[in-house]
């Protein structure tokens, strides 16, 4: 699949300057909403976001046409919220999106706010986006005051109020209903589904809570038409996707592709990442963030839509590629990573709460070379205890590293241990 | 609601939608392990206990049919293709629960597992430990071993308090936030919550003073593990070694029902009983905290004797020979209308019977009464007795089409389990209004709050009717067949409007007829009226009656009147007729006999169980001025310091009896230990002194009426006919039960509140499942001694007539000097005698004046200055306390002890003047 010529979200990388809002309206910016809103119904704007086969970019993967059509008939207000809690390891997109391309996500929000017949619209950012989140607001100040928000857009009577809320630094909130909680006020901890955002969400009000490269998707939908959309990516993954791809690559950074490029072009192409750092072999990739499946070498033949990865028991979730090469250790890996899920589980549910607590604790133990010989069975029976039996993903994601690297790399573990019992040092990184 | 059949382990059952698979289980008698779930608090699926299998037929995308297999049966698919919570989802129509698979016992164990990884294991020096859920489904479904190491152990100082009655113990904790949830949602004191996350999660107190509800208690009674103890009960007992008690709470009307858990003769701890008529599994921290009184080393122990300025010990014998002796010569002398007696409405029924019994009876004098008399002391009205609430009404079921009025009272402070029994109606969708001259915490859950002018309730109560006929709400039905006056009640009115009304009470009209509409158009509703609305006067509860007619909110179950008096069986005293009007002849009440004290008509008094002198020095004076005074008490109050004879008794604990609460339930306490220094009963106490007067003349027994023995009447199931004049003349009481017998065959309503009935439990509509445990343990305890009787009003009877009095009120005109309305109000922790010996010392307040914030500074007072109050009566000084919320020109007073309310007060509502002094 050939490279994009010109950038669907990222265009900031096409056009110098694109964050200012001169420049963004040079280039055809708030075109689309101007042509949503005076020429448009809302039903008209889902039903091409439905032809698009947008979906949601958080990492559900859901269509988001179809997500904007839960809404309960007649029932307002309604709310829009703009998931920018961009937490999950690897991923790194949304900061790019709302840094250097804020009009793009805010015509966004308006020409969807418009679609589900909301007038409140919240941005949700991600509490160390500092910088980013004030010039969001500064972006925002400059659309209301050319009247592409506020009361009366377009002399049309749609009125329309954009809010940037910064969070406190909690992974959890990201989740959505974590994300409703942490914005009323409450704790950041997920609710009992159902009720369904779309049903009961923010405030209690229908609902609706896309991320952020979503919506900044819209504007370019609208403006060109669902079959011009349609013509990037898979049938079943139309569109393009920004990969954040970090680790052991040369060129680590965030890459927009097509669906359905293959995840060697993505890692090796010199119009992406230009392959690994000292030409080592890859040892792992994990395709979607954190909570994503681990692929070996074995697996780079695989292409990058929501189809494909689910097939290789790993998901595309939030496009955050990381990509470890040979000199790393699988135990370590899973012990950082579940080190992450620890310090963000929230708390609520038992399985996460404890089991990240246990998993950690073990994990440890044989990555500092103390591990012992029924450590293994443990490890399996805690994260069974866990695995299908937690409140929200959060405890879910916890599972995968290290049910990964004991699929992928039982031996590391067997060796940590076995040394461990010798009296060896600290098993750090493998002998290759 | 539609019921629905589904399959749990092989079992069919049928309930109704929208119920839980957990207590869908429960139905069929399988047990789901739980922590987090609690059938009182609305699920939230945390703990993940509850996890089992639901099967649910598998259904075609395309076609949305269910998929029938080879067999003919519907194809079953896992839901999600996972274990469910029960406790969050709901039963569906063909579902199939698998409760004990082998998926489901490795989960369970799994969460067993993770729950104890940081717990301490100090079962052995635990309060929890022996009614403990995790302790119990541990053993029941939890892996015997832990995998996890000792070493790994998170670990927290311990125990930290979370206010100075609750301690939690973080290392015990396993965070399934029924204490919050019941602090948010039951109790409506939003005042726990969570700190930090994940691991460190922990429980926090977000209020100041920590943990500030009247409510902390019950959460120590829901915490499925030992994490939270009460700094009443830590350490004190195994919970194996007490003997629970069945009981009754005496400290206010609700009567919530207790067990007064003892080990030997000591109490170690008071829980809640179970009644869902009365107070669902819940009790105020009153009741919990507020009982060792009965263990004070302050109790009376034996009579004591004036002898000059002192009161000395005296043998039994010679004091009630002595009381005898004087109240017959008294009456010889001066006449029985010389005698009077007070009998306080915290007394049990049976004391309150035989103590009118001696006093109208046998010595012959028809001046009693069950209220102080103190000058700020409104008339006690009590429409329970004919309105009440409709034989039947169970507060814990009503919701959706129930109204409640609350009109003049605090139930926060005057009766606390109301708030929670209210709140519920709310939450199950009924409707609230609170109408209070002042702010009350209920009005946050209110649909609506009214706040009429103080000295302008009547008004709005008025408007209230006159909003009823205007807007054409009344029950046509009901006030043809009985009511009368209707005519007449809408010439009184003609002349008013609901505007004007609303105008005078300076309340927003919309919103009195809102109320108006709600009450009137709920299938159900209910009045409750309690001391600012008595402080109001008649007019308010003459209007209030007449709304509960109009709209035919009477004699029927879930509706009518709920009266908040003052005491915990104010309802029994004047159901026994412990006042001036219950005989043939009106006797002095209260007020009057102070009068008469004071210039010589009244030369005796007998007082059992009421403290009128205290605080109140004028009262005091006309104790003093009498020839002879007896009390009966358990401390030696003020009032019995100033008396002749001073005679002992048990506590509640150390003797049976009943009580009848606010919704006329009549409900029976047992003897928790043998009577605390040999005291007797009151009733044996009134039957002593009853035996050794001599026969005299008296006035209402006439012997042409020939009353059947006790015991004869008895065995020969006579049916109730006396009058409160003429009760069998007869003293020979062996035990309670016997004064119970002549309750039942002698006061109106009481036919049928024989002990043995009260102490019945009416499966199987009432009781517990065997295996409730899940739920429970550790928690209330199971009612097997009785949910009470509920006697009759009498609206009850539909032949009853009743006629409309609501009137205009007099002008209410302001005073010319004294710009500011002082208002009493109840306060729970009140500085009683019941609070000797309890840890709600702390909490008790000591005497202070409450001003608005406009007032504050007008006055120029910061909180703790010192103003002084003026009125006609008098003048004092208090240290000032500032409400934001209370509106200007009211200054309230909170009845505590040591606060001379006599002084200033020239009735229940005073006109004063403030000065400031410091």
């Amino acid at each position: 699949m050939p490279p994009l010529t010109e950038h669907v979200v990222l265009r900031d990388l096409d056009i110098v300057n694109i964050a200012d809002f001169d420049v963004y309206l040079q280039h055809g910016g708030y075109e689309a909403l101007r042509s949503a809103v005076t020429e448009h119904t809302p039903a008209d704007i889902v039903q091409v976001v439905k032809d698009a086969g947008l979906r949601g970019r958080g990492g559900a993967g859901f269509p988001a046409g179809v997500k904007w059509g839960f809404l309960p008939k007649g029932v307002y207000p309604r709310y829009l919220l703009c998931n920018c809690d961009e937490s999950e390891p690897g991923t790194f997109n949304n900061h790019q999106i709302i840094d250097r391309n804020p009009h793009q996500l805010i015509e966004g929000i308006a020409i969807s706010a418009y679609a589900i017949e909301a007038h409140t619209a919240f941005i949700y950012v991600r509490g160390e986006f500092a910088a980013a989140a004030r010039g969001l607001e500064r972006a925002i100040a400059r659309a209301y005051a050319h009247g592409f928000l506020g009361k009366d857009i377009f002399g049309r009577g749609y009125d329309l109020d954009i809010f940037v809320h910064r969070g406190a630094g909690a992974y959890i909130c990201g989740e959505e209903t974590a994300l409703m909680e942490s914005l009323e006020g409450k704790i950041g901890q997920p609710r009992l589904r159902p009720p369904f955002p779309a049903v009961a969400g923010l405030y209690g009000k229908p609902t609706i809570i896309n991320n952020v490269e979503t919506l900044a998707n819209v504007p370019m939908i609208v403006r060109n038409g669902a079959a011009w959309y349609r013509q990037f990516g898979t049938e079943k993954s139309p569109g393009t996707k920004v990969f954040s791809i970090a680790g052991h690559v040369k060129r680590p950074g965030n890459y927009e592709a097509p669906f359905g490029t293959p995840l060697r072009e993505l890692l090796y192409s010199p119009d992406y990442c230009q392959g690994i750092r000292g030409d080592r072999k890859v040892k792992i990739v994990v395709p979607g963030g954190a909570s994503a499946g681990w692929l070996t070498a074995h697996d780079l033949d695989v292409t990058m839509d929501y189809e494909a990865l689910a097939a290789k028991g790993s998901m595309l979730g939030s496009g955050g590629v990381i990509v470890l090469d040979e000199t790393v250790s699988a135990v370590e890996v899973a012990y950082k990573m579940d080190e992450f899920f620890k310090h963000e589980s929230c708390g609520k549910c038992t399985p996460c709460r404890e089991g990240t607590y246990f998993l950690v604790k073990v994990l440890h133990r044989i990555n500092h070379g103390h591990g012992r010989k029924d450590d293994i069975p443990l490890l399996h029976d805690v994260y069974n205890q866990m695995a299908g039996n937690c409140f929200c993903l959060l405890g879910e994601s916890a599972v995968v590293p290290i049910r990964s690297a004991l699929r992928l790399f039982p031996h590391e573990f067997e060796q940590a241990i076995s040394r461990a019992g010798n009296g060896h040092a600290i098993p750090l990184i493998p002998a290759h | 609601m539609p019921d629905v059949t589904l399959v749990i382990n092989g079992q069919t059952v049928t309930v109704p939608a929208g119920t839980n698979i957990v207590d869908a289980a429960r139905a069929a008698g399988v047990a789901i392990p739980v922590f987090c779930y609690h059938p009182r608090l609305p699920p939230v699926g945390m703990c993940r206990m509850c996890l089992v299998e639901v099967w649910t037929p598998r259904v075609d995308p395309a076609t949305r049919q269910v998929v029938i297999g080879d067999d003919g049966k519907p194809v079953m698919a896992l839901m999600m293709g996972k274990l469910q919570p029960g406790c969050v989802t709901p039963v569906s129509d063909g579902m199939e629960v698998r409760t004990a698979t082998e998926k489901v016992h490795v989960a369970q164990k799994g969460q067993l597992e993770f729950l104890l990884t940081s717990h301490p294991l100090d079962c052995p020096v635990c309060d929890k430990g022996g009614e403990c859920p995790l302790q119990n489904l541990t053993m029941q479904f939890g892996p015997s071993t832990s995998r996890f190491d000792y070493g790994d152990k998170i670990h927290f100082e311990k125990p930290i308090p979370l206010g100075d009655l609750i301690y939690l113990d973080r290392e015990r904790c396993i965070l399934c936030s029924r204490c919050v949830r019941f602090q948010d949602e039951l109790a409506g004191d939003p005042v726990l919550g969570f700190d930090h996350r994940g691991r460190a999660w922990e429980i926090i107190s977000k209020s100041d003073p920590p943990f500030d509800s009247k409510f902390s208690g019950n959460t120590t009674d829901i915490c499925p593990v030992g994490a939270l103890t009460s700094a009443d009960f830590r350490f004190k007992a195994r919970v194996w070694e007490v003997r629970p008690t069945a009981s009754i709470c005496p400290h206010c009307p609700v009567g919530c029902n207790l067990s007064l858990d003892m080990r030997h003769d000591k109490l170690m701890r008071v829980m809640p009983r179970e009644n869902d008529y009365v107070n669902e599994i819940w009790i105020c921290d009153k009741g919990r905290f507020g009982m060792r009184f009965i263990e004070s080393a302050d109790r009376l122990r034996h009579p004591l004797i004036r002898k000059g300025d002192s009161l000395v010990p005296a043998p039994w014998d010679e004091a009630i020979a002595l009381v005898a002796e004087k109240l017959s010569q008294i009456r010889e002398h001066a006449g029985a209308a010389s005698l009077g007696g007070l009998a306080g409405p915290e007394l049990p029924n049976e004391d309150l019977y035989l103590f009118q019994k001696l006093v109208r009876q046998t010595l012959g004098s028809p001046n009693l009464d069950c209220s102080t008399g103190a000058s700020g002391a409104p008339e006690v009205v009590d429409l329970a007795a004919t309105l009440g609430v409709g034989r039947g009404t169970n507060l814990a079921k009503s919701g959706a089409g129930t109204a409640v009025l609350i009109m003049g009272a605090d139930p926060e402070e005057e009766a606390p389990l109301y708030v929670l029994r209210l709140r519920g109606i709310v939450a199950r969708g009924g409707d609230l209004t609170v109408i209070n001259p002042y702010p009350t915490k209920l009005e946050r859950s209110a649909a609506r709050s009214i706040r009429p002018h103080a000295g302008f309730e009547a008004f709005a109560a008025l408007a209230l009717v006159k909003a009823v006929l205007d807007q054409g709400l009344i029950a046509t039905e009901f006030v043809t067949a009985r009511v009368q006056g209707l005519d007449e009640l809408t010439a009184r009115l003609r002349e008013q409007s609901v505007e004007s009304l609303c105008e005078t009470a300076g309340v927003s009209e919309a919103s009195v007829r809102a109320a108006a509409q709600a009450f009137a158009t709920a299938e159900h509703a209910i009045i409750i009226y309690g001391r600012a609305a008595l402080a109001a006067g008649e007019d308010v509860l003459r209007a209030l009656t007449d709304l509960a007619l109009l709209t035919g909110k009477a004699g029927r179950p879930g509706s009518g009147v709920i009266a908040l008096l003052p005491g915990g069986n104010a309802r029994g005293a004047l159901d026994m007729g412990v006042h001036p009007g219950a005989g043939s002849r009106r006797g002095m009440g209260a007020r009057e006999m102070w009068a008469a004290a004071r210039d010589g008509r009244l030369r005796g008094m007998i007082i059992a169980g009421m403290d009128p002198a205290r605080d109140n020095p004028a009262i005091a004076a006309a104790l003093d001025a009498l020839e002879f005074v007896v009390v009966q008490d358990i401390f030696l109050t003020e009032t019995a310091q100033r008396a002749d004879v001073v005679l002992p008794t048990a506590s509640i604990a150390g003797r049976e009896g009943t009580f009848t609460n606010a919704e006329r339930r009549v409900q029976r306490f047992r003897q928790a230990r043998i009577p605390e220094y040999n005291t007797p009963a009151g009733w044996e106490v009134m039957q002593r002194i009853a035996r050794a007067l001599p026969p005299g003349r008296s006035e209402s027994v006439t012997d042409a009426r020939p009353v059947a023995g006790r015991r004869a009447q008895r065995a020969s199931g006579a049916t109730a006919t006396a009058t409160m004049d003429a009760p069998p003349a007869t003293w020979d009481y062996a035990v309670a039960s016997d004064v119970a017998d002549e309750i039942a065959a002698t006061v109106r309503g009481y036919a049928g509140t024989t002990y043995a009935s009260l102490g019945l439990t009416r499966a199987p509509e009432w009781g517990r499942q065997p295996d409730e445990a899940v739920y429970y343990d550790g928690t209330s305890y199971q009612n097997a001694e009785g949910i009470g009787i509920q006697i009759a009003a009498t609206a009850d009877d539909p032949k009853t007539v009743f006629a409309l009095r609501a009137r205009v009120p007099a002008p209410f005109t302001r005073h010319a000097t004294r710009p500011y309305l002082l208002l009493a109000v109840t306060r729970a922790y009140d500085g009683g005698e019941w609070g000797r010996e309890s840890k709600l010392r702390s909490r008790m307040v000591p005497p202070h004046v409450i001003l608005s914030v406009a007032d504050a500074a007008a006055h120029s007072v910061a909180p703790g200055a010192i103003v002084r109050l003026e009125s006609d009566a008098g003048r004092i000084e208090l240290p000032v306390q500032i409400e934001v919320t209370l509106p200007q020109g009211l200054v309230l007073i909170p009845d505590v002890c040591g606060t001379p309310l006599s002084t200033i007060q020239t009735g229940p509502q005073t006109w004063v003047a403030i000065s400031r002094v410091a």
